[in-house]
């Protein structure tokens, strides 16, 4: 069989529950992912998304259910990347001592790396700043270093939980931007966790949509946009605004369906900004 | 509108070049008041050092030179004391005596502070016993290590490693077990091993707690060092100290105290500047937890 139609990632059932089976986490989680497919993951905090990148990753296993990643159960290693909300450098490294770091995890030899950190922080537009150290970067600036660093281990799967969300508008922009040139030309799978809807709908192919307690999928939904999306930005178009006006109501459903009213609202700041 | 009065000042153009220079004056401004200020702290400070040694000469002319030795014979007593070998010997008496139980108890406390912070459950198992030999002064034990070790330098320097050694092995602990769990969680979804882990990333980020540790141990080694010297056999500093107060020669006695202030002076400093050198990036990392 071609290798390149098998799933990357595949949840099959998947359930997990915190504090002794108290917090129930997730429940029933069911989707693939393709080779080089970005799928976002949305869902108002406490959903279950970082538990859900977690169990991907490979960092805590699984309670109910199966999960696959390249075929077999997820182990933590350089097939995987994550990137996290805050970049989490190391700050007694430099820049290119952080990524040097993973390059050494992933086994590349001592000669090779520095040569190869810095031809990702220039991928990212940092060569200048390879030496320096994070406390010395904006906030816009360490996220890149992070997303280099993922990119350092030449991923099959990239894993990002809510990368952008503590930036401004305006990195946030150019960051989205960035990555979507990034993964065009890298070609890895994407999972990428957002709680932003037009942010999923602009970056990605496909929207897993979750509801939270127990996080439970709602929704999958395709999205189709002329690629590449960095040129012709699809915010522009008819489709964009059905699209985000359809989970939006996929929002307001959850509520009529009983979800906590102020639980939503306090991940979706602008609720009533679609309605 | 409400964001108006903060654009204000840059959109008005015609200001803007009088802001500039406004702006450089402001600068050399505060450049003058900060010149100024330290000029009279340092003012200040001087005067203080002539109102003590003013006082000095006061309670001498008073009391007379068993109540307070006069600065002048202070300082003939400190020229006699260097020029004759006595200080230099006595410096560098204590300065082993401090230099070795310091090196032994960072050495020991840290190395058993990596153990206890990475092995929870030693640590959680030693934890009263640590914390009891904490709390309990340093000088109840001299007794004890007397009759263990003797008197003389091991003995010494057995009473500054057994000062300074709680501080350093509880600050190491705490900073290996407090270890950023952000940190530790992106390098085990890289896959880093538990020694990697460990090695490379929850020590590293103790570093700041294990120097705060040895400074604190540097500071204690200087006082275990004098409490020994005066408690045990006399030697060093410490021991000078004792004859001179013995003798109620007071100048000697003042001679080795400026030694002794300048010693524990030093000895900061240059623990301050250690860990400014280790820790550039320590800053940031407060500020970003
Ligand atoms: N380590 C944990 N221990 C206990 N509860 C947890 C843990 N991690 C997550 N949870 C709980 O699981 C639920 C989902 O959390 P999380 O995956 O962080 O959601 P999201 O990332 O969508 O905001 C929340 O109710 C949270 O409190
Ligand atoms: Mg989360």
């Amino acid at each position: 069989m071609d290798a390149s139609l098998q799933p990357i990632i595949s949840l099959r059932n998947v359930g997990k529950s915190f504090k002794d089976g108290q917090v129930r986490a997730l429940e029933n989680i069911s989707f693939d992912v393709r080779p080089g497919e970005f799928v976002s993951l949305v869902g108002p905090s406490g959903c279950g998304k970082t538990t859900l990148l977690r169990l991907i990753n490979g960092l805590i296993p699984a309670d109910e259910g199966e999960i696959l990643v390249l075929g077999a159960a997820p182990v933590p290693g350089p097939d995987l990347a994550m990137v996290f909300q805050s970049a989490r450098l190391m700050p007694w490294l430099s820049v290119a001592g952080n990524i040097e770091f993973v390059l050494r995890l992933k086994g590349l030899g001592a000669s090779e790396r520095p040569k190869r950190a810095r031809a990702l922080l220039g991928a990212v537009g940092l060569r200048d700043f390879a030496d320096a150290f994070p406390h010395e970067l904006s906030g816009g600036m360490q996220q890149r270093v992070g997303l280099a660093r993922a990119l350092a281990v030449e991923p099959k799967v990239l894993l990002m939980d809510e990368p952008f969300a503590a930036l401004d508008a305006m990195t946030r922009e150019v960051l989205r931007k960035e990555l979507l040139q990034l993964w065009a030309r890298r070609g890895m799978a994407v999972v990428f966790v957002t709680h932003d809807i037009d942010e999923a709908v602009l970056l990605s192919q496909r929207v897993v949509m979750l509801r939270p307690r127990p996080g439970r999928v709602d929704d999958i939904v395709d999205v189709e946009f002329p690629e590449p999306r960095w040129q012709n930005d699809p915010r522009t178009l008819p489709a964009f605004k059905q699209m985000r006006e359809y989970l939006w109501g996929r929002i307001h459903d959850m509520v009529r369906d009983g979800a906590e009213l102020e639980e939503l609202a306090g991940a979706f700041g602008d609720l009533d900004r679609a309605s | 509108m409400s964001i108006q009065p903060a654009v204000e000042p840059s959109t008005r153009q015609g200001q803007l070049p009088p802001a500039r220079i406004s702006g450089n004056i402001v600068a050399r401004r505060a450049q003058k008041r900060r010149a100024l200020e330290g000029s009279a702290i340092f003012g200040a400070q001087v005067l203080i050092g002539f109102g003590l040694l003013a006082g000095m000469y006061a309670l001498n002319a008073i009391g007379g030179n068993l109540l307070m030795p006069s600065p002048t014979s202070v300082a003939r007593q400190s020229f006699i004391m260097w020029t004759d070998g006595t200080m230099l010997a006595g410096l560098g008496q204590s300065l082993t005596v401090i230099v070795l139980g310091f090196l032994l108890s960072a050495s020991t406390g840290i190395v058993l502070g990596v153990l206890l912070g990475g092995f929870r459950v030693l640590g959680r198992i030693l934890d009263p016993f640590v914390n009891a030999m904490n709390s309990t002064p340093g000088a109840a034990f001299i007794p004890l290590i007397i009759v263990w070790f003797g008197l003389y330098t091991e003995a010494k320097v057995v009473v500054v490693w057994n000062a300074a050694f709680f501080p350093i092995l509880i600050n190491t602990t705490a900073g290996i077990a407090n270890a950023n769990k952000e940190l530790v969680e992106m390098a085990q979804a890289f896959g880093a091993k538990r020694s990697t882990l460990f090695w490379r990333v929850m020590v590293p980020d103790a570093l700041p707690s294990i120097l705060s540790g040895l400074r604190i141990g540097a500071a204690i080694s200087t006082v275990g060092t004098v409490i020994a010297e005066l408690t045990m056999a006399q030697s060093g500093l410490g021991g000078l100290l004792a004859a001179a107060g013995n003798r109620f020669q007071m100048d000697r006695y003042f001679a080795v105290v400026i030694v002794l202030m300048a010693l524990g002076t030093a000895i900061t400093a240059l623990l301050r500047y250690a860990e400014r050198r280790l820790g550039r990036w320590r800053v940031s990392q407060a500020n970003g937890r």
